[in-house]
């Protein structure tokens, strides 16, 4: 069971790589097969390596599921390339299979690209991820530090707007008939938010550079996150269901 | 012991001779040929009104100025004997630390440990030393317990304590504070600086406060420095202030009451926020709803005025709902200036409208942009647009919070001038002395009930159930050294 935590433990920045490596890969393959099996490889791996919440996994895929039902059929209808042997006629329109191969590749495609993201999103830390792209990657600390500030802020701004619309809401602004009405009104809460935004953003600079901040690059890291040995062994499973799955998408068609 | 401060004291660690300096976007400059020193181990207080340019003259002695702003400085600033501008970036910041106003945007970490951290990464510590050093830091500042909290958590007077924590931890020579206290309560305040006296003098470093309210340090400090915008600041020796002094008002209630409210209760998202609550307005009555932070002061004023949705109970208040002024009035602002956003309801006639513009003195600013306005007159005109919309019943939230006494005088005849035309005002404050000169009546409330509802004179001597409520009896300055 203990290997049920380990891309949770997986260095964020080791991480980050192998995702976007996989997507640009993936981005070469036009059979419908390679995408397929990353699709369910991944899984396999989330299965084995992680305890993501798969009821939030299922939310996440309903609109990507849409979407890709979506390449599938307008890909099959619409598209340019009508070549190949007809499979299906109905009312007039023909389906070939080179039409019905690319719709189910891009629909795939669809699937094995969010599978990649969510298996990254609902994995990782994101005070970690950009502490590690700071350690392992060479961000400038400047930039790191900055996104921590925003990071921080955001539970702030939330409670600001709330404060901001219940105020709208006393002189009767946000309260409007239609909807269209209110997404106008909207612009009237960006301004006060905005401006307080920026007035906390000069504030917080000021501070972390009373505090040393210079943005050079630091030498000791209270905290250092390193790519241990069980990080190489994900690294590793992944690129094998890659190859495998590249292999195997060229073999089946 | 003598000899080590009478050797200390004749030296300065911060001195400005003849300074001038102007931001290029400003016709005049903030400071011209002026001239003052802070001697090691001291505490200093630079002194004045909200507006005068004094955190300018800290972001000076802490290099923020001129580095980070279009400023332009002539005369000398001398760090510990030498001139500020020969120092490398960030090389001033391993001696002097400074703490900021507001507690919520001086942090960039989640935890209390990692943020610690941060500040000695900066300064190229090694592991064990930082290990050490947060350690021993917690200790002396009293938080070890607070170690692995999130910041987000703690309360504005732990985050302050934090602040100072951090501050520390770079074993400072000199501690600069810009207002500390503005956003904090005074019990919280008065607990902060007491912890600060003590932590001085275990630690000895010098401390040197901007701020516009020396009552709230009873007798802290060894010297005042006097800012003004030309010449040679001038020194008071152990300055002390007693609370502010506001004049009296006779009780303008009448007999009729103005909003009665029944057993109200609210629930948000199952959580029971406030039960069971009855209270009763009379017009003309001045009202203060006290209590310790959460314990759902503002819940309730947004209930009355319609905001939040109550769950049981009813309201009676005649044919009008409250009006309401946010602790930020800007957040009532939907125009571009003041004079449409008093007339934006639609509820008032011309009339009216000249009438309330005149007496909250609004004329000479109507075409101004209502954030481009003073915090005073912002919520004046918070007020304007309230009586516009015809609300005989206001209901102002923390409108005390981080002023300065001019401010806080003026707030005191705004509130009393609306009671004697009739209106009925409900005052959350944290601010005691404020509560006992303006108060007809004090409703404390805890944990989303009303504990009791006093008239005014009876309540100070409580001093318990004051504690419990988180408060502080308006009078009896603390005295420290």
């Amino acid at each position: 069971m203990s290997s049920r935590t380990w891309l949770h433990d997986m260095n964020p920045a080791l991480k980050f790589i192998l995702v976007i490596v996989s997507m640009l890969t993936l981005a070469w393959f036009f059979n419908p097969w390679t995408p397929f099996l990353v699709f369910v490889g991944v899984i396999l791996i989330q299965l084995s390596f992680s305890r993501i919440n798969w009821k939030v996994w299922s939310l996440f895929m309903i609109p990507i599921g849409f979407s890709a039902l979506g390449y599938l059929w307008t890909t099959v209808l619409f598209a340019a390339d009508t070549s190949g042997n007809v499979i299906w006629v109905w009312r007039g329109i023909e389906v070939t299979d080179q039409q019905w191969h690319t719709a189910l590749s891009l629909a795939f495609r669809v699937f094995a690209f969010s599978s990649l993201s969510l298996l990254f999103a609902l994995t990782t830390n994101p005070v970690k991820f950009v502490m590690s792209l700071m350690q392992q990657l060479r961000l400038s600390p400047k930039l790191a530090y900055g996104v921590m500030v925003g990071y921080q802020f955001l539970p702030v701004v939330k409670e600001e707007f709330i404060q901001i619309r219940h105020a709208h809401r006393l002189r009767g602004i946000g309260q409007e008939k239609y909807a269209w009405q209110r997404l106008l009104s909207m612009r009237r809460i960006l301004i006060p938010l905005l401006a307080s935004a920026v007035r906390r953003a000069e504030r917080s600079a000021f501070a972390m550079e009373a505090r040393g901040l210079t943005g050079e690059r630091r030498s000791i890291y209270y905290e250092p996150l390193h790519i241990g040995g069980r990080d190489w062994l994900l690294a590793i499973i992944l690129i094998f269901v890659l190859i495998a799955s590249s292999v195997a998408g060229f073999l089946l068609s | 012991m003598d000899n080590a401060s009478t050797i200390s004291v004749s030296s300065p660690v911060v001195d400005f001779k003849e300074v001038t300096f102007q931001f290029l976007e400003d016709n005049s400059p903030v400071f011209t040929n002026i001239s003052f020193s802070i001697h090691a181990g001291e505490r200093v207080v630079l002194y004045g009104p909200s507006g005068c340019g004094k955190s300018t003259l800290l972001y000076l002695m802490n290099r923020l100025y001129p580095a980070n702003c279009d400023g332009e400085l002539s005369g000398s600033v001398a760090l510990f004997h030498k001139d500020a501008s020969s120092y490398a970036a960030g090389e001033i910041n391993r001696r002097i630390a400074t703490v900021f106003q507001d507690p919520e945007t001086q942090f960039c970490m989640p935890t209390v440990e990692q943020e610690m951290a941060f500040t000695l990464e900066n300064l190229h510590i090694n592991r064990e030393e930082m290990e050490q050093r947060i350690t021993t830091t917690l200790d002396l500042t009293g938080l070890s317990a607070f170690r692995h909290s999130v910041i987000q958590t703690l309360s504005g007077g732990m985050k302050q304590r934090l602040a100072t924590a951090c501050a520390l931890l770079i074993e400072p020579q000199v501690l600069l504070l810009d207002e500390p206290l503005a956003h904090l309560d005074p019990l919280t305040a008065h607990q902060y600086v007491e912890w600060l006296n003590a932590l001085q003098l275990s630690s000895d470093f010098t401390v040197v406060v901007v701020e516009h309210r020396l009552d709230l340090w009873g007798s802290f400090f060894n010297r005042a420095l006097h800012v003004k915008n030309s010449g040679v600041f001038s020194i008071e020796a152990n300055p002390t202030r007693s609370p502010i002094q506001f004049p009296s008002r006779t009780s303008t209630v009448q007999d009729v009451v103005a909003l009665e409210a029944q057993n109200i209760s609210v629930n948000i998202d199952g959580n029971r926020l406030l039960s069971n609550i009855s209270l009763s307005l009379r017009k003309g009555e001045i009202a203060v709803l006290a209590g310790p932070n959460g314990s759902g002061k503002s819940t309730l004023l947004k209930t009355i005025c319609g905001i939040l949705k109550k769950t049981d109970g009813q309201f009676k208040s005649g044919r009008t709902i409250p009006g309401y002024v946010p602790q930020s009035p800007e957040h009532l602002f939907v125009t571009n200036d003041v004079g449409q956003e008093i007339s934006f309801s639609n509820h008032a006639n011309a009339d009216e409208i000249s009438d309330i513009m005149h007496s909250l003195r609004l004329l000479e600013i109507q075409d101004a942009h209502p954030f481009a306005i003073s915090h005073g007159q912002k919520r004046r005109v918070a007020i304007g647009a309230m009586i516009a919309d015809q609300r005989p019943v206001l209901l102002l939230d923390e409108p005390t919070s981080g002023q300065d006494s001019e401010v806080l005088i003026e707030l005191f005849h705004l509130i009393d001038s609306m009671a004697k035309e009739g209106f009925t005002v409900l005052i959350v404050t944290h601010d005691m002395a404020f509560a006992a000169a303006i108060a007809d009546t004090v409703f404390l409330l805890n944990n989303g009930e009303l504990t009791g509802r006093y008239e005014n004179e009876q309540l100070w001597q409580q001093t318990e159930l004051l504690k419990t409520h988180h408060l502080l009896p308006p009078i009896g300055a603390a005295s420290y050294v």
